[in-house]
């Protein structure tokens, strides 16, 4: 040890290194003095330095108003963008959910429409959608979603109609059941509405519906198609005043929260009954 | 007269460090390679430390390193002596038994930059437990690569500061 430190440069190497470690404890315990320092020493050179920096990164007035102007035009197009493509988006699965009905039965005529208005005063939830004769709409014709029969157009002006739902009294559709082929008439009933429930009223007395069924028009009187699903059956009841059946029906559909829908605007045999009894009455 | 050439020699090395210091610690100055900057006063030390005696040599390094550390924390340590130590040696080594030129100085300058970053994240990250070996590659792989990179111009300059101000 004493032959490595008769070397006067590896004294100052010791010392030196000495100071250093005690400077490092020191500082790393307590108050670090050094960089405090250093820090105040260079603070004008290093704030000078970024200053410069800064400076030759800055952009001038005009070009930073011209990428203002630029960047502004980009977001309100890029926002417009946004807006046709969520429409084009909402539209694109809308269709797509009616494919199918047209696949299955190419003779519908169909119109998609939007509920524009929920009337809140109506206990049988009716509502009004953006189309009206102007796009081919009538009078009495059906209104569906993928999941079935909802309503009928019960007035109707030139570009939008009101719906009446199967939920309301006023809709009077010949309906079976698809298992025992038992017929009625579907119409709505101001006990069962508010649970979104409708009947299936007038059916024979031995009619053997049970819970589970489902419901379909049956497609006499020529104002609904045969075989559109109206819901399935959930119970199996008596008239309190005639002791004749009836059976509460389900709709498949959410008719409360519904927001876009079809118009059965023409099918086969569209009318047909009608015809016949014209014929009949002459 | 070579005393003063000595003074004005050092001054330059000491200016020259304080200026490496504000291009690495300036935000925006130097650009940055896959995220990192060089460290620069490591070239800048070795390089001092090739030409000089030990004692100046050392203490280069040992101005180095402090700016290192306070470039990195607000306290010396782990540069301040590493590179203390390693400019000490790397001078006895020149003086006795090796001869300084590019190559010589390139070899010692990248040994040098791999160790002492090594260490660092052996020491600091590793048995610290702050990141894996992805993280040396991601980290510091480039910094030392930038870093061996500007030690060829430190080394011309240091070599052209100890050329013309050495005396007359």
């Amino acid at each position: 040890m004493r032959e490595f430190f008769a070397d006067k440069n590896r004294k100052i190497l010791a010392i030196a290194l000495a100071a250093v470690i005690v400077t490092a404890v020191l500082g790393a315990t307590g108050n670090p003095w050094v960089s405090s320092a250093f820090n105040f020493l260079t603070k004008g050179l290093s704030s000078v330095s970024a200053a410069v920096t800064d400076a030759a990164e800055e952009k001038s007035y005009d070009e930073l108003l011209a990428e203002n102007k630029k960047l502004s035009k980009e977001a309100a197009d890029l926002r417009t963008q946004l807006v046709d493509y969520y429409d084009l988006k909402d539209e694109n699965a809308r269709l797509w959910k009616y494919y199918n009905i047209t696949k299955s039965k190419p003779d519908y005529q169909i119109l998609p429409a939007n509920v524009i208005r929920r009337d809140s005063n109506d206990e049988f939830y009716s509502f009004t959608i953006d189309a009206g004769t102007a796009s081919g709409v009538e009078p009495q014709d059906p209104v569906l979603t993928e999941n079935g029969l909802i309503g009928f157009i019960s007035s109707v002006n030139a570009a939008s109609s009101k719906v009446t739902t199967v939920l309301s009294p006023d809709m009077q559709a010949g309906a079976v059941d698809k298992r025992t082929a038992d017929s009625g008439i579907v119409s709505g009933n101001s006990s069962y509405s508010d649970k979104g429930l409708t009947t299936l009223s007038k059916i024979d007395a031995n009619a053997n519906i049970k819970k589970g069924d489902i419901v379909t028009t049956s497609g006499i009187g020529g104002i609904y198609p045969a075989n559109l699903i109206v819901g399935k059956v959930e119970e199996l009841r008596y008239n309190e005043y005639d002791a004749t059946k009836f059976a509460v029906v389900k709709p498949y559909e959410n008719i409360k929260k519904v927001t876009d829908v079809v118009v059965l605007t023409d099918f086969k045999n569209k009318g047909e009954v009608k015809q016949a009894s014209k014929k009949e009455a002459k | 007269m070579e005393r003063r050439f000595t003074f004005f020699r050092f001054m330059a090395y000491s200016l020259e460090l304080l200026l490496l210091f504000i291009l690495q610690t300036t935000p925006n100055l130097l650009p940055e390679v896959f995220g990192g900057k060089p460290l620069l006063m490591i070239p800048a030390a070795v390089t001092i430390a090739l030409m000089e005696e030990q004692i100046p040599a050392m203490f280069f390094g040992l101005a180095g390193g402090a700016l290192l550390d306070l470039a990195f924390s607000d306290n010396l340590g782990y540069y301040t002596i590493m590179l203390t130590l390693i400019c000490f040696v790397i001078s006895l080594i020149f003086r006795d038994y090796m001869v300084v030129s590019f190559l010589n100085a390139m070899g010692f300058t990248s040994a040098v930059t791999i160790a002492v970053v090594g260490l660092y994240y052996l020491f600091f990250i590793a048995l610290a437990g702050k990141g894996d070996f992805m993280y040396f590659v991601n980290h510091y792989i480039s910094r030392i690569v930038y870093t061996i990179v500007c030690a060829v111009v430190l080394y011309f300059i240091n070599k052209f500061l100890f050329r013309n101000l050495r005396s007359l």
